[in-house]
C-alpha cells in the first residue's frame, strides 16, 4: 500500500483503522497558489510522527484539511477512514493544536475549557484533570488575554486533551514554550504515544522533533520527499575518505553504482557505502587512500538535502 | 496497548453540546449585559417622557390611551437594534479572537451556528422583556395622568417585542457568520438599520404620493417597504399600538411611524421577519460550512 522502509510496528490497520490517520493524493489551492501538491502518508498509532518541512511547505494546511477546517481541492484526508467533520465526537477522537489558536481575552481559562468540555461532551471534573496536567491550575481564573505564550500554548494543550483522545495532532507546539516546557511536551508525547495512542507534530525544525518522532513525513513544496522510521532518514552510515585523487576516486565510485557522494571543504569525500567496498574501489583505481573515518548517518544533513535547505 | 478512554460522560447530541457550550461562551463574557444598560436606559427615557414621543408623532393627544403602547413599540423596536447587535457580536468574536478552529473542531460548524441562533435569540427576548417592563414602569411614571392601556394591550406589544428582538439576535448571527469581520459587520448592521433601509424604503414609496390622502393605492414596488427586515418587525410592533391610536385609520398611523406602503397585519409582518432571519441563517449556514478556516 505505501512505501514504509520501517515496517512500522503499530497496528497495521485497514483504512478505517483506530488512531490512523491517512492523507492520499492530498491537493489544496488557495486561488492561484498550489499549497499542497498530490500529498500523501499516514501516521498510524503507537508512534510520534513528526511532520516536517521549511516555514511555506504546506504542513499547516495539510493538517487544516484533516482536521474539516480546510476543504481538499482534491484528494482525501481522513480521520480513523472518514473525514473529520463525519466524526460523531471529534473531540473525543483527536485533539488539536493549530498555530492560529486563540483564546477570548476577557474569559478565563477555567470557563473556556467548562464551554470547550461541555461542546465535547465530557464532564466539567474533566476540566480540573487537564489544569494539573498542563499546571494551569493557579492560573484557571485568570482571563486568558493575560497569558503568556507558553501558558497560551499549555491552555492551548489542555483544550485538546479535554476529551481523552487517542489521536494528537499538535502544529509548532514547540513556540512559546520555555526549555523545560518543551522537555515536558516531549516526554509527555513519548509516554502518549507508548500508550498506543497516535501523535502528529509538526514542526519546521528538526532539531525540535528529532528525539521525539519516531517516524517522520518530511514535505517540501507540498508533497511529500520522505515517510517512513527516523533513522532511514539519516541515511546509510557512510565513510569520510582523504585520498590523493578525489575526482578519480569519485568516478571509479560511479562505476560502481555509488552515487551519493559529497565533495567536502580541503578536498575530502562524504560517501554513503561501505568502507570496505570504498577501500576496494580506491585500490582497483589506483588511488592513495590517507585516511578513512567511518560516520554515523548525519539526520540534519539529509533533511536539508531533502527540503532544499543545504547550502 | 492500553485500554482505551474510559471517560465516556453523558453522550448528548452534537447541537445539544453546542447549545451547552455556546450557553457557557455567551454568559462568561460581558458583552450581553454591556448591551442590556443601554437598551434598557433607551427604553426608559423613551416612555418617561412619552411625550417627547407623542410630540414627534404630532397632533396625537396624550390622553389616548395608545400613547404608552406607541412609545413602548418604539422601544422596542429601538431594543431589537441592541438585540442584532449582541448577536453581530457573538458571531464575530469567534473570528476576531481565533477562537472559531476551537469552536468548529469541538463543536461543528452547523450545530455551532443553530447554538449561536438560539443564544442570540435568547439574549434577544431577554432584552426586549426587560426593556418591556423598564418601558412600561418608566410610562406609567411619566405618562400616568393619561388614559392607561390594557394590560392585554401591553402584554401583547410586549410579547410581538420578544418575537422582534429575538429575531433580529438571530439575524445578527448570521450576519456575524457571513461577515466574520467583527467592525465591519457592526458598520453593516447599523448602517443599514439607521440608514440603508429608511433611505431604501424612501426611494421604494418615491413614486407615491401620500397613498392615503391622495386616495390611490399604493403601487408594487412601494408595497415591498412593509417587507425588508427592520421596517417589518417596526410594523409588527407599531400594529396594536396603531389600532388603540388610530381607530380605523389604524393603517395610515402604521405607514407613519414604520415608513412604509400599505403594510400587512402585524403577524404577517413577525411572519416576513421570521423569513428573514431563516434566510439569513441558510445563507451563513452554505457559506460558513464551505469557508476554509485558516
Amino acid at each position: 500500500m505505501t512505501r514504509e522502509p520501517d515496517g512500522s510496528a503499530g497496528p497495521v490497520g485497514s483504512a478505517g483503522g483506530r488512531g490512523r490517520l491517512e492523507v492520499s493524493g492530498l491537493v489544496k489551492r488557495f486561488g492561484a497558489v498550489e499549497a499542497v501538491r498530490g500529498l500523501s502518508f499516514t501516521v498510524e498509532p503507537g508512534a510520534v510522527t513528526g511532520f516536517l518541512g521549511p516555514n511555506g511547505s504546506g504542513k499547516t494546511t495539510t493538517l487544516r484539511a484533516l482536521l474539516g477546517l480546510v476543504a481538499p481541492t482534491a484528494g482525501s484526508a481522513l480521520v480513523e477512514g472518514v473525514p473529520y467533520v463525519a466524526l460523531p465526537a471529534p473531540g473525543r477522537v483527536v485533539g488539536a493544536v493549530l498555530e492560529a489558536q486563540g483564546f477570548h481575552p476577557a474569559r478565563t481559562a477555567r470557563r473556556h475549557l467548562r464551554a470547550c468540555a461541555a461542546a465535547i461532551g465530557v464532564d466539567a471534573a474533566r476540566v480540573d484533570e487537564v489544569l494539573a496536567l498542563v499546571a494551569l491550575t493557579e492560573a484557571a481564573d485568570r482571563p486568558a488575554g493575560g497569558f503568556s505564550l507558553g501558558m497560551a500554548q499549555r491552555l492551548a494543550l489542555a483544550t485538546a486533551l479535554l476529551g481523552d483522545p487517542r489521536i494528537l495532532v499538535l502544529d509548532e507546539p514547540g513556540n512559546g514554550l520555555d526549555p523545560q516546557g518543551i522537555a515536558w511536551l516531549r516526554d509527555f508525547l513519548r509516554r502518549f504515544a507508548a500508550a498506543g495512542k497516535s501523535v502528529l507534530v509538526s514542526s519546521h525544525q528538526l532539531a525540535e522533533i528529532a528525539q521525539t518522532a519516531d517516524r517522520l513525513v518530511v514535505i517540501r513544496d507540498g508533497t511529500c520527499v520522505y515517510q517512513g522510521a527516523r533513522e532511514g532518514l539519516s541515511g546509510r552510515p557512510g565513510v569520510t575518505v582523504l585520498c590523493a585523487d578525489p575526482a578519480a576516486l569519485a568516478a571509479a565510485l560511479a562505476g560502481r553504482g555509488v552515487l551519493e557522494i559529497d565533495h567536502l571543504p580541503g578536498g575530502g569525500l562524504a560517501i554513503a557505502a561501505d568502507p570496505v567496498l570504498v577501500g576496494d574501489t580506491a585500490l582497483a583505481a589506483g588511488v592513495a587512500v590517507y585516511g578513512m573515518t567511518e560516520r554515523q548517518g548525519d539526520l540534519e544533513a539529509m533533511f536539508l538535502r531533502l527540503t532544499g535547505g543545504a547550502g | 496497548m492500553t485500554a482505551p478512554a474510559p471517560r465516556t460522560g453523558p453522550v448528548r447530541a452534537g447541537p445539544v453540546r453546542a447549545l451547552r457550550a455556546e450557553a457557557l461562551k455567551t454568559l462568561s463574557v460581558k458583552t450581553w449585559w454591556a448591551l442590556l444598560i443601554p437598551a434598557a436606559l433607551v427604553a426608559l427615557m423613551i416612555n418617561l417622557f412619552g411625550g417627547l414621543f407623542s410630540a414627534a408623532i404630532g397632533g396625537v393627544s396624550r390622553d389616548v390611551p395608545g400613547v404608552l403602547l406607541a412609545s413602548l413599540a418604539y422601544a422596542l423596536a429601538l431594543t431589537s437594534v441592541f438585540a442584532g447587535l449582541h448577536g453581530v457580536v457573538l458571531a464575530t468574536a469567534e473570528f476576531r479572537h481565533r477562537t472559531a478552529t476551537t469552536t468548529y473542531l469541538l463543536a461543528g460548524r452547523a450545530p455551532t451556528l443553530l447554538a449561536k441562533a438560539a443564544s442570540a435569540a435568547v439574549v434577544g427576548a431577554g432584552y426586549a422583556l426587560v426593556a418591556a417592563v423598564v418601558g412600561a414602569v418608566g410610562g406609567l411614571l411619566g405618562q400616568g395622568g393619561g388614559r392607561l392601556p390594557s394590560v392585554g394591550s401591553l402584554l401583547a406589544v410586549a410579547a410581538t417585542g420578544v418575537a422582534v428582538c429575538a429575531l433580529w439576535g438571530v439575524l445578527g448571527v448570521a450576519l456575524g457568520t457571513l461577515l466574520t469581520n467583527q467592525v465591519g459587520a457592526i458598520v453593516v448592521l447599523l448602517g443599514y438599520v439607521l440608514a440603508v433601509e429608511n433611505l431604501l424604503s424612501m426611494a421604494l414609496r418615491s413614486g407615491l404620493d401620500d397613498g392615503v390622502d391622495s386616495g390611490r393605492s399604493p403601487g408594487a414596488v412601494a408595497r415591498l417597504t412593509s417587507y425588508l427586515p427592520a421596517n417589518a418587525g417596526d410594523v409588527a410592533l407599531y400594529d396594536l399600538p396603531a389600532r388603540e391610536l388610530g381607530g380605523r385609520y389604524s393603517t395610515a398611523v402604521v405607514e407613519g411611524l414604520a415608513g412604509v406602503s400599505a403594510p400587512p397585519p402585524g403577524w404577517g409582518a413577525l411572519l416576513v421577519l421570521l423569513v428573514w432571519a431563516a434566510a439569513g441563517v441558510a445563507l451563513a449556514w452554505v457559506a460558513g460550512g464551505r469557508r476554509d478556516v485558516t
